[in-house]
């Protein structure tokens, strides 16, 4: 039912207004995209292999103003991914802005409510297509498998924008919670966790600057969070919890006809039980991105980007994982490097359509990523190709 | 001696096609920066009109609002306006832009179809501000002068 008051309002919305639009204080936007995807060789889409149609997103937000310190933000959005995450309906955000201060020189505000994850370079409109460089995002930084958390929280978050004569600087601070899917669930610690995984809380803090006339803008972010596991009966996994680490660096550079975005993460989980027979899965993943698009044409653009993630830097081989495992686990479920090549062509004014390929050795983070599926992903190699078509108002 | 004739004539010339070309060039529109009477700031660095077209500041110094108006990325006056008066490439202030209307972070400045409702708007709304490829300037509006930095 919510799912087609979504569709349905974003077809009354994008037949009725060309652009933006604006009904006394209230701004609406809006975004639709359709995809076809394979990967015929792993379980990332689904479990046979087949080209999926399962690449959908759409979403309607709206904005409106009480006064000049108040406004209220909401986005709905209805994807499917397919086996990446869990299909349906949600609220992306619903949060009240409050402006505390804002000048010629500062900008200061906090959101109360569902707030989104400002602090990555791609965080804040990551189901958004047309505002992402393509369909399926570096893996390194932007997993899947654990994104629902990722994207946001109920919470509070507060933003500091600020210019000097040095440039310009972005502060944020977030701190909250997000309820956890089944869904979610399965995709970190596969079906046979039939327990409950709670998200206790989320803290994030992330500075930016951008030098003055520069193009340049460098980045760091920290993220403290924690997860709770109460264990049903008969079930594989224990009562628990997982307390994770991410700092992040990032780099983007724009000139006219190219530019270049990196983000590089380091990231410490600590779990205490959980895990059966007392497995040791503690341990410090790194992973880093670099990509560079050019803009070929005012309308067409090329992409090419390395992504490479280890999920334990003293083990970047898998050997040890490996050996861990009893030998059921091959040691390339320890590693993830994925070049990615792509185009898009904006062939009418909102309207993109955009094709990518991966080629990619190792399949870390392929979920369920705590008992990773040995039998469909029974080889180092793989690959990823999609096609989408964009419309956004 | 027939050759420097030929050449003097040459140099004789260029120097006419410069100078109408500088002509020319003298009655091209110019790129101005306008504003609403109502709005009290008649000067403003590059990084500020940047910090307000990227919809940081939104309101005035004497807590009015801004409104801020744009033309197409496709338009000359709009490309010029980013390059030369901003600093940014077009696509750059686009996911600036993006970012705060899909995020809910803020919202993008009013999108309009031509420089004539670009004129119309920056004439009649209390607050406004944009830009006209233009000599002349539109009836209830001020030139802002932009400060270059660096």
């Amino acid at each position: 039912m919510i799912k087609s008051s979504i569709i349905f309002s974003f077809l009354i919305f994008s037949f009725t207004h060309s652009n933006v639009s604006s009904a006394g204080d209230v701004v609406w936007h809006g975004f639709g995209a359709q995809g076809i995807i394979q990967s015929s060789d792993s379980n990332f889409i689904n479990d046979s292999g087949d080209v999926s149609l399962r690449l959908t997103e759409v979403g309607l937000n709206a904005s409106y103003r009480i006064n000049q310190k108040l406004r209220v933000s909401a986005q709905g959005i209805y994807i499917n991914g397919g086996n990446r995450f869990d299909e349906g309906v949600r609220i992306d955000y619903l949060f009240l802005d409050y402006q505390l201060f804002n000048s010629n020189s500062w900008n200061v505000n906090a959101h109360l409510g569902r707030y989104k994850n400002y602090h990555w370079l791609y965080s804040a409109t990551r189901d958004v297509p047309h505002t992402m460089p393509s369909i399926v995002l570096p893996q390194s930084s932007y997993f899947d498998a654990f994104r629902d958390v990722s994207l946001g929280s109920d919470g509070l978050s507060l933003t500091a924008q600020h210019l000097n004569s040095l440039g310009e600087w972005d502060v944020r601070l977030s701190h909250g919670s997000s309820r956890v899917k089944d869904k979610q669930t399965e995709n970190l610690m596969s079906k046979l966790a039939t327990g409950d995984l709670e998200h206790d809380f989320d803290t994030q803090f992330s500075v930016s600057f951008s030098p003055l006339n520069s193009g340049l803008s460098l980045g760091t972010s920290l993220l403290k969070t924690k997860f709770s596991y109460h264990a049903s009966d008969n079930d594989v996994f224990n009562d628990g919890n997982a307390r994770l680490t991410r700092i992040m660096l990032s780099l983007s550079y724009g000139a006219e006809y190219w530019d270049i975005n990196a983000e590089a993460m380091h990231e410490k989980t600590e779990f205490t039980g959980l895990f059966p027979q007392g497995r040791d899965e503690n341990g410090i993943s790194q992973g880093l991105y670099i990509q560079g698009r050019y803009f070929i044409h005012p309308d067409v653009t090329l992409l090419a980007r390395f992504d490479t993630f280890d999920a334990n830097k003293d083990d970047r081989n898998g050997i040890q994982y490996q050996q861990n495992s009893g030998g059921t686990i091959p040691n390339y479920f320890a590693y993830r490097d994925q070049l990615t090549f792509g185009a898009s062509w904006d062939f009418s004014t909102n309207w993109r359509v955009r094709a990518e390929y991966h080629k990619i050795d190792g399949r870390a983070r392929l979920a369920p990523v705590f008992l990773p599926n040995t039998v469909t992903n029974d080889s180092q190699y793989w690959d990823i190709w999609a096609l989408q078509i964009i419309y956004w108002f | 001696m027939q050759n420097i004739h030929h050449i003097g004539f040459r140099l004789a010339l260029a120097l006419l096609m410069l100078f109408c070309a500088n002509i020319t060039h003298a009655k091209q529109p110019e790129l101005q920066v306008i504003a609403n009477s109502s709005v009290n700031v008649t000067t403003l660095s590059e990084s500020r009109v940047r910090w307000i077209f990227s919809m940081r500041q939104t309101t005035w110094e004497d807590g009015s609002a801004i409104k801020v108006y744009v033309l197409n990325k496709q338009d000359p006056a709009h490309q010029f306006f980013c390059k030369n008066v901003l600093s940014l490439f077009p696509y750059q202030l686009e996911r600036t832009w993006n970012k705060l209307a899909y995020s809910g972070l803020g919202e993008k400045p009013i999108l309009v179809n031509d420089s004539q409702e670009m004129i119309e708007m920056i004439s009649q709304q209390p607050g406004a501000i944009g830009y006209i490829l233009s000599n002349t300037l539109p009836p209830n509006t001020h030139v802002i002068r932009i400060l270059k930095e660096g």
